[in-house]
């Protein structure tokens, strides 16, 4: 087990990829904090992990809101009294042209994918900085780097999101703290069929040279490789995970 | 013995990098298939393993001869009928000159050491590969393939040129279920880095690397082992970079 006694925060982990990598970083031994807007999702989940054995919490969170982020820190302090890995996996994808997309939109996509991650990575710096040990893991896109029609607010949210991943690698690395980015391509997740048909979704494979779309627990394996003590001198870097999709 | 799973090459496996990655493969269970110019270092790294319980076998060549690349491609498959992954870490630079003090043997000297060697191994594992419907090849690039670095205009052409040529590489055989991947380390303390730069040159380095450290040796070897393992397995064409954030892809 590769993330024995380590504790672990997961945002967005109700569903989707969140959901998978909760499991996943469980199954390696970590303490999982199923943090999710969706307190029944995150309540599933965090049962889920504990009947397979090992230690969790579901927090009912909005990434969002600075308060709502607060209160995850002292729930996991309280219960768990430290955090060694954050991934900040939360997001949210409704799709809208520019040309109709208002203010409000906009901005609730980008305060809750990017400003969700500057929340809850500033919530959890000074206990990693104390430790000088730690992993945050971002889930950004290659949406991020390749945009997409009617996703000008996600692509700016995911390209924000390297961004911040490298300044935030510069200023941890002197701790040992490293910060990277996975990037998925499309995933079998709820997320893509708010715009898409089962037929398109699954159709994408064609642009895909591995010849299918990315699975959720095709995730995991970079997660928790980045998680882990085998990344020790990783920081800084984007994996992409997209079967061959996008190459970087 | 442990029982071994899997078959792993392991070009450059006598020395610094490399040697790293056949102990670190082998303690994940491959039997491992040294392979270097240095025979008799091969053969040591091949006792530590077999020592440690793991199964080895050196192979003493030069990794940019056509010839001997084959017949050392044609044996493992004879013994074992299978190649499972490949590390081509062979390679590296001898020059630090400007260019018009390098001479075109000395460009086609580096850029054989480099990019030919990696593609005569993939060319013979390639079908093997496919054969098989399975199979991981990871390819060493460098930080200085994407920055550059002066003095060293060979070097970062063939570690840049191995870059494109793995993604191509990862595209043809995607449909196959090979994957071919990019490990791209920074800075790394092998005793041939040690042994030529001084004290002032490495502390230079340090302040210009986030972490603020140089790469064990064993730190590379874990991207290598992840890029042929289970946990990688929808990631092809990708490069990794292992360099304490020295260069941020």
């Amino acid at each position: 087990m590769k993330l024995k006694d380590k504790v672990a925060i997961v945002t967005g982990a109700g569903q989707g990829i969140g959901r998978a990598i909760a499991l996943g970083l469980a199954r390696e031994g970590a303490s999982v904090v199923a943090a999710d807007i969706n307190e029944q999702q995150a309540k599933a989940v965090a049962a889920e992990i504990e009947k397979a054995g090992s230690p969790s919490i579901a927090c009912q969170t909005d990434v969002s809101k600075t308060d709502s982020v607060e209160k995850l820190e002292v729930q996991v302090l309280q219960h768990f009294g430290r955090v060694d890995i954050l991934v900040n996996n939360a997001g949210i994808y409704p799709v809208c042209p520019v040309t109709e997309m208002t203010k409000e939109i906009w901005d609730r996509v980008v305060d809750t994918n990017l400003g969700g991650n500057f929340n809850c990575s500033r919530a959890v710096v000074p206990h990693m900085r104390s430790a000088k040990a730690g992993r945050i893991i971002c889930v950004s896109s290659t949406v991020g780097y390749k945009g997409a029609k009617n996703g000008a607010h996600y692509a700016a949210s995911k390209a924000g999101i390297i961004g911040f991943v490298k300044a935030l690698a510069w200023e941890l690395a002197p701790d040992q703290i490293t910060v990277n980015a996975i990037c998925p391509g499309i995933t079998d997740t709820a997320q893509p069929r708010g715009h898409r048909s089962e037929e398109e979704l699954f159709s994408q494979a064609q642009n895909i040279p591995m010849g299918r779309i990315g699975r959720p627990e095709d995730m995991v394996g970079p997660v928790v490789f980045l998680a882990g003590d085998a990344a020790s001198y990783i920081t800084g870097q984007a994996l992409m995970v997209t079967g061959g999709g996008f190459m970087f | 013995m442990r029982n071994v799973n899997s078959v792993a090459i392991v070009t450059g496996g006598a020395n610094g990098i490399g040697r790293a990655v056949a102990l670190r493969l082998a303690a994940a269970n491959f039997l491992v298939e040294l392979v270097d110019l240095e025979k008799d270092k091969a053969e040591k790294v091949k006792t530590e393993i077999v020592t440690a319980g793991g199964q080895a076998e050196a192979y003493g060549i030069d990794a940019t001869d056509e010839r001997q690349v084959k017949i050392v491609i044609a044996d493992v498959t004879r013994r074992h009928g299978r190649v499972d992954a490949i590390a081509n870490i062979a390679g590296g630079t001898v020059y630090l000159k400007r260019i018009e003090e390098l001479t075109w043997e000395e460009w086609k000297a580096d850029l054989d050491r480099n990019l030919k060697a990696t593609f005569l191994f993939c060319r013979e594992v390639a079908p093997i590969m496919i054969g098989q419907g399975n199979g991981r090849i990871v390819n060493t690039a460098s930080n200085y393939g994407l920055t550059g670095s002066a003095l060293r205009t060979p070097y970062s052409a063939a570690k840049a040129a191995i870059i494109g040529f793995s993604k191509s590489l990862a595209l043809e055989l995607a449909p196959f279920g090979v994957a071919v991947n990019i490990i791209a380390p920074g800075p790394t303390d092998t005793p041939r880095v040690l042994a030529k730069s001084t004290v002032e040159a490495r502390q230079r380095w340090r302040d210009r690397i986030p972490m603020q450290r140089t790469a064990q040796p064993a730190e590379i070897a874990e991207g290598v082992a992840f890029l042929v393992g289970p946990e990688s397995g929808y990631m092809t064409g990708q490069t990794l970079h292992v360099n304490g954030g020295l260069v941020m892809s």
